[in-house]
């Protein structure tokens, strides 16, 4: 008696016969890659094909992020996975977990041991790198004559500092390609350039192989030159951009990385084209300053000055002199005056002489003396009437009174005074006792 | 020209740009007096006017290098867009 089932449940049972049957999981499928279409989500579409079948085939995005190459058409893979069964359309496909570029494992591996021997003798370490002149005269190029990269150098520079190039053209891919890069880089390091550039455009592992092997390595660390490596698309990294100064992820970058922008320079020279005569100039107002400096010392107006205060010391020499004759005249006046006392024939004659010295003297001394006798009355007339000015009775003068108490002190409150108090009022023309008929002090 | 002059012409450009750079933080400093002032001052002129005329030199060579049994051979080269 034969079943009768849904379609769901039939297409359920093969999805699990699937699963059971050995040979159908935990396999690799060995084919190229076509129409593959890589969704927003993560996932990927594609058909795995050989000559002569094809089978459809996904991969979660889960299995994307541990493999290391974007997949694409034409791309020959070994795909690791198991058979499935997508019940509500009944179709089959390859679930793929992982996968790898078929006829590169080897390669991978090569990569992978070589990397790390050359790693462990310190042949990428930074300390090795080296700066990149800043000012390059000629660029040397390790690259096919044809291609982007040598266009794109040219182009990049010519823009922006066009120094002089010099290509050693080399093959950059296949057989006898890493002994042709490594020749390049020794031809540029024995004729002299500046700055070496090596590099070639993206391509598939094995394309990029010759960047990868030993010689090519070893070279770029030999060279007395920085080297810039330009090798591949941005994402792909080769032997000889670890062991390069400088990795530039394209030719334009590597032209960029090599010379600096011309404009710029222009702008830094005349930068310090402006700090050379600012620097110049302030040089000079110093030396301006410091002349201007001396210069008024030798000046008609200074050299007046001078000659006034000269002038001053003398006439405070004079007064000096002025007052040690005075002094001496007194003096000689004391001893005339006891000598007279008792005359001696031959003190007359002394004394007559002295008293003409004396007249001399006196007459010299006493219109000095006039003067300053005058100046003084001058200032005691100004003084007194600036006193006068200040007295309280002028002000009587303008109709004020005032009050004083029985023993002549100014009574300017009524605080002490009471009814009975006698004050006296001075005015202008005279005073008049007064008797306090009541008071009222002011809030 | 200053005694300097014969030895700007064989000066390369980083050369001479850290030498102006030099020259101009040396008068910067004031520290001179005004003949070694305008001495320096006259050098870093011509040292500017150095670097300015590698600069203008537009005239750049593009060549190939390559080893032959006759030696290193160099040719002009130029892309064809």
């Amino acid at each position: 008696m034969s079943e009768r089932i849904s379609v769901t449940e039939l297409n359920s049972r093969v999805k699990d016969l699937f699963g059971r049957t050995p040979g159908l999981s935990d396999i690799w499928v060995v084919g190229e890659i076509s129409n593959y279409k890589l969704y927003s989500s993560g996932h990927s579409y594609f058909v795995i094909k050989d000559a002569t079948s094809e089978i459809r085939a996904v991969m979660f995005r889960s299995a994307m992020g541990r493999i290391d190459f974007r997949p694409g058409d034409s791309m020959k893979v070994e795909a690791y996975g198991h058979l499935d069964l997508y019940v509500e359309r009944g179709s089959y496909q390859f679930i793929v977990e992982s996968m790898r570029r078929s006829g590169t494992g080897d390669l991978y591996l090569q990569y992978e041991a070589l990397k790390k021997k050359l790693e462990a003798e310190g042949l990428f370490s930074s300390e090795r790198k080296r700066r990149l002149p800043v000012y390059p005269r000629t660029i040397g190029v390790v690259t096919s004559r044809t291609g982007a990269v040598i266009h794109d150098i040219i182009t990049t520079t010519g823009r922006l500092f066009p120094v002089d190039i010099l290509l050693a053209p080399a093959q950059v891919q296949g057989e006898g390609a890493a002994a042709s890069i490594v020749k390049g880089i020794e031809l540029l390091n024995r004729v002299g350039v500046d700055v070496i550039i090596v590099g070639r455009g993206g391509g598939s592992l094995e394309d990029l192989w010759a960047f990868n092997e030993e010689p090519v390595v070893r070279a770029i660390v030999a060279s007395k030159v920085p080297v810039i490596s330009s090798v591949g698309h941005e994402t792909d990294f080769t032997l000889a951009d670890f062991a390069a100064d400088v990795r530039a992820p394209t030719p334009t970058g590597a032209a960029q990385l090599a010379v600096r922008d011309k404009a710029e320079i222009y702008r830094q020279l005349n930068d310090m084209d402006l700090r050379l005569n600012k620097a110049l100039t302030s040089v000079l107002e110093r030396m301006r300053y410091r002349f201007e400096a001396l210069d008024s010392k030798l000046s008609p107006r200074k050299a007046l000055e001078m000659v006034e205060m000269q002038g001053y010391r003398l006439d405070e020499l004079t007064s000096r002199a002025a007052m040690c004759v005075r002094e001496k005249v007194s003096r000689m006046h004391t001893r005339f005056a006891s000598v007279e006392k008792r005359p001696e024939p031959a003190l007359k004659a002394e004394i007559l002489r002295m008293k003409s010295v004396c007249g001399t003297m006196f007459g010299r001394v006493d219109p000095a003396m006039a003067k300053v006798i005058e100046r003084v009355k001058a200032s005691e007339g100004r003084i007194s009437a600036r006193l006068d000015a200040l007295s309280p009775y002028s002000v009587l003068d303008r109709g004020y009174s005032f009050v004083t108490d029985t023993d002549g002190n100014a009574v300017t409150s009524v605080k002490g005074l009471e009814a009975g108090s006698v004050v006296t009022i001075r005015m202008r023309d005279g005073k008049a006792e007064t008797k306090v008929v009541n008071k009222e002090e002011f809030e | 020209m200053s005694d300097i002059g014969n030895e700007i012409q064989n000066m390369g450009f980083e050369e001479s740009m850290k030498v102006l750079e030099g020259l101009v933080k040396k008068l910067e400093s004031g520290s001179l007096d005004l003949d070694e002032s305008l001495k320096v001052y006259e050098d870093a002129v011509a040292i500017r006017e150095h670097c300015r005329k590698i600069l203008d030199e537009s005239e750049r060579k593009v060549q190939t290098i390559m080893e032959t049994a006759m030696g290193e051979k160099r040719e002009d080269f130029s892309v064809q867009d």
